[in-house]
C-alpha cells in the first residue's frame, strides 16, 4: 500500500510515538502533538501503537491513492473528502486506487492524522520514525513531507489489519457506521487546559498565579512544534533566584525573563531554564496539540494524583476501545 | 549499605509532570553535585524498576521519565506513582564507591582557531587586549568539565574556561552558525552540534561531528566527560573532514 502527497500543506510530518532513548543526549522526543488522535487513527486500523502516521498541519493538502489502500484518519485539523464524498474520521476506509483525497478544513482545531495499515515505511532513526525537522532527522529525511513523495505502507499486517482488509475491499470505496468513539475517549471540545503546579510556581506572586487561572490567554503567531508563546498578563516574579538548567517536557509552562508564559510542546528541548510555573495535565496536551494562532485558552488547577487518574482513566480507555475492535472482527 | 535518602540527606524529590519525577542535588554548578547525579544516574541504569523509561540528568538534578500505567500496576508502597517511585528511588542503596568515570581521561576535540571558522576570533582578542595567539592558548590549555547535555542535540555545557577569556554574546546574534563551531558567550564556552542562529563569539571550529545519528553514542559527549580543546592547522582541519 502507499500513497503519493500531492500537496503536503502547510505542514506534514511522519511521526510515530517518539523518540525517548536519547533524552540525556538533549534529542527531543517529537511525536504527534495531538497524540490522542495519532493513535485513534491506528486504533481505528488494527495497527500497533507505535506505527508511524502523517501528521498534517490545518488543511490544503491532497493525496493520491494510485492502488488499493486501508487508511484510517483522526483529529481536528480537516476532514478527509474524495470528490464531494465526505470520508468519515476515526474509522477504516477502504479507498480504491486512482482516487485522489483531499483535506479541507473543518475548522475546529489544526491537526490530522492518517495511518495507514501496518503503518507508513520510513527508517528508524535512534529508535523512532517520528521527524524532528531542527536536526533534519526521523521521518522523510529528516523533513517535511512534499509534492511527489510516495509514502509506502509496511507490508507487514497485523490480525486485525487483515481481517479489516477481507471485509472493506472491492471497487469501491468502503467504510462502516462503526467508529472508534472519542467521546467515550474522554476528549471534549473545550478551551479550558487542566494543569498541574509547577516545580517554581512558588516563584510568583500570588496575584499572578490567580491571574493565571482566572484569565484568558492567546497563543501566539509565535507557535510551533517546540511551543507556543502565549500572549496575556504578565507573570511577576516574588524572588530574583536564577534556575539551573533542568528537565523541561512536554506541557511544561515555563515564564520568560519578561513574564511571558511560553507552553512547551512535542518538539521541544529536554532541559530549559526558565522557572515553570505549571504543567498541563498529560490528558489534556492532545487539546493543546489543536490549538492555533489567535486561539484563546484558560487554565485550571487541578492536583497531581488528579491528573494521573485521568491519565490512566485515558489509558484504560484505549484499551477497551482497541478490545471492542478486536471482539467485534477477530 | 546506605539507603539513596541516607546517602544525600539534602536531597529533594519533585514531580514535574505525571510521568517524570526529578532528583534535586542542589542548587548551584560544582564537581561535587555532577559527581552525585552522574553516580545515582548510573545506579537507576543500572537496576531500572519497572516502567523505566530513561533519565535526564541536568546541572543539579536528575530527571526520571517513567510509565505511570505501569507504576500504577507495580505493587510498590505508595498511593500514587510520584509516591511509589518517590519511596522506591529514595531507598536504593547506594554502593560506596568512587565512580570509575571520574579517572578517564579527557575526550581530545581539534579545533581550527579563527579565519573563516573562528570569525570573532580577532574581536575576542582585542576586547581583552590580547593576541590571538594567546587567547587560543588559554581556550586550548583548560581541562573543561561536561556538566550537562542540553539545548540541542548534543550540545554540552562546559565548565572550566579560563575567566580572562569572558566575553559578551554579540548585539546581533547570527542567522546561521555552522555546526562545529565554537563559541563563548560570557563565562560559558561551547561548540554547535547542529547549524543553528546563535548569538556566542565564534572564535573556531571542530571539524568533528558533535552530534551524528549513525553513532552509537550520537552525542560525541556526555555528562561528566573532560573535554580538552587542541588547535590544529588548516590543512589538519581538512584531513579530519576526509575521515
Amino acid at each position: 500500500m502507499q500513497i503519493t502527497i500531492n500537496k503536503p500543506g502547510v505542514l506534514s510530518t511522519v511521526q510515530d510515538m517518539g523518540r525517548w532513548e536519547y533524552l540525556s543526549q538533549a534529542v527531543p522526543i517529537s511525536g504527534p502533538m495531538d497524540s490522542l488522535s495519532a493513535r485513534i487513527a491506528n486504533i481505528a486500523l488494527g495497527n500497533n501503537k507505535d506505527a508511524p502516521i502523517i501528521e498534517f498541519t490545518y488543511s490544503v493538502a491532497e493525496f493520491n491513492v494510485d492502488a488499493p489502500v486501508l487508511i484510517a484518519y483522526a483529529g481536528e485539523g480537516a476532514v478527509l473528502k474524495c470528490g464531494n464524498k465526505l470520508l468519515p474520521p476515526n474509522r477504516p476506509l477502504f479507498i480504491p486506487g486512482g482516487q485522489t483525497i483531499t483535506l479541507q478544513n473543518n475548522g475546529n482545531g489544526s491537526r490530522t492524522y492518517l495511518a495507514i495499515a501496518g503503518g507508513f515505511d520510513v527508517p528508524v532513526i535512534l529508535g523512532s520514525c517520528s521527524t524532528y525537522l531542527p536536526a533534519t532527522i526521523g521521518g522523510m529525511d529528516g523533513r517535511a513531507l512534499r509534492a511527489g513523495d510516495v509514502l509506502k505502507g509496511k507490508d507487514i499486517f497485523t490480525a486485525l489489519n487483515q481481517v479489516l482488509i477481507a471485509h472493506l475491499s472491492g471497487d469501491v470505496i468502503a467504510f462502516r457506521k462503526w467508529s472508534v468513539s472519542k467521546q467515550a475517549l474522554g476528549l471534549n471540545h473545550t478551551n479550558t487546559i487542566r494543569v498541574i503546579s509547577g516545580p517554581e510556581s512558588s516563584w510568583f506572586d500570588q496575584a499572578s498565579v490567580n491571574t493565571l487561572f482566572n484569565t484568558a490567554f492567546t497563543i501566539s503567531l509565535q507557535s510551533n512544534r517546540m511551543g507556543y508563546r502565549l500572549e496575556g498578563p504578565k507573570m511577576q516574579r516574588i524572588n530574583s533566584s536564577e534556575l539551573l538548567s533542568t528537565a523541561v517536557t512536554m506541557g511544561t509552562i515555563q515564564v520568560t525573563g519578561i513574564g511571558d508564559l511560553i507552553l512547551l510542546m512535542a518538539d521541544c528541548q529536554t532541559t530549559g531554564g526558565y522557572p515553570r510555573i505549571a504543567q498541563v495535565a498529560s490528558v489534556d496536551l492532545p487539546l493543546c496539540g489543536q490549538l492555533k494562532p489567535s486561539d484563546q485558552i484558560f487554565f485550571k488547577e487541578i492536583s497531581r494524583a488528579e491528573a494521573e487518574m485521568l491519565y490512566i482513566e485515558q489509558e484504560q480507555n484505549l484499551q477497551k476501545a482497541k478490545a471492542a475492535l478486536n471482539a467485534r472482527f477477530l | 549499605m546506605q539507603t539513596l535518602r541516607e546517602y544525600y540527606p539534602h536531597l529533594a524529590v519533585y514531580p514535574l509532570s505525571e510521568n517524570t519525577i526529578t532528583l534535586q542535588f542542589g542548587t548551584s554548578i560544582s564537581a561535587d553535585i555532577l559527581s552525585q547525579v552522574t553516580k545515582v544516574n548510573q545506579l537507576i541504569q543500572e537496576k531500572p524498576f519497572l516502567g523505566f523509561i530513561t533519565t535526564v540528568p541536568a546541572y543539579s538534578t536528575l530527571t526520571v521519565y517513567y510509565d505511570p500505567l505501569q507504576l500504577f500496576k507495580s505493587k510498590l508502597d505508595g498511593l500514587h506513582g510520584f509516591q511509589k517511585l518517590s519511596n522506591y528511588l529514595l531507598s536504593l542503596p547506594v554502593p560506596d564507591y568512587q565512580s570509575a568515570e571520574t579517572n578517564k581521561p579527557p575526550v581530545i576535540i581539534p579545533i581550527y582557531y579563527g579565519g573563516d571558522h573562528g570569525p570573532d576570533l580577532d574581536e575576542v582578542a582585542t576586547m581583552h587586549n590580547m593576541s590571538d595567539d594567546a587567547v587560543i592558548n588559554l581556550h586550548s590549555a583548560a581541562t573543561y568539565t561536561v556538566y550537562m547535555i542540553g539545548f540541542v542535540p548534543g550540545f554540552a555545557y562546559l565548565g572550566g574556561m579560563d575567566k580572562a577569556l569572558a566575553s559578551p554574546r554579540k548585539a546581533t546574534p547570527r542567522t546561521a552558525v555552522p555546526a562545529g563551531s565554537v563559541g563563548i558567550a560570557g563565562e560559558q564556552t561551547g561548540v554547535y552540534p547542529l547549524q543553528t542562529p546563535g548569538g556566542w563569539q565564534i572564535i573556531g571550529r571542530t571539524p568533528l561531528s558533535m552530534f551524528d545519528v549513525t553513532r552509537n553514542q550520537p552525542s560525541l559527549l556526555k555528562a561528566g566527560d573532560l573535554v580538552k580543546f587542541e588547535a590544529i592547522t588548516e590543512s589538519e582541519f581538512k584531513y579530519y573532514q576526509t575521515i
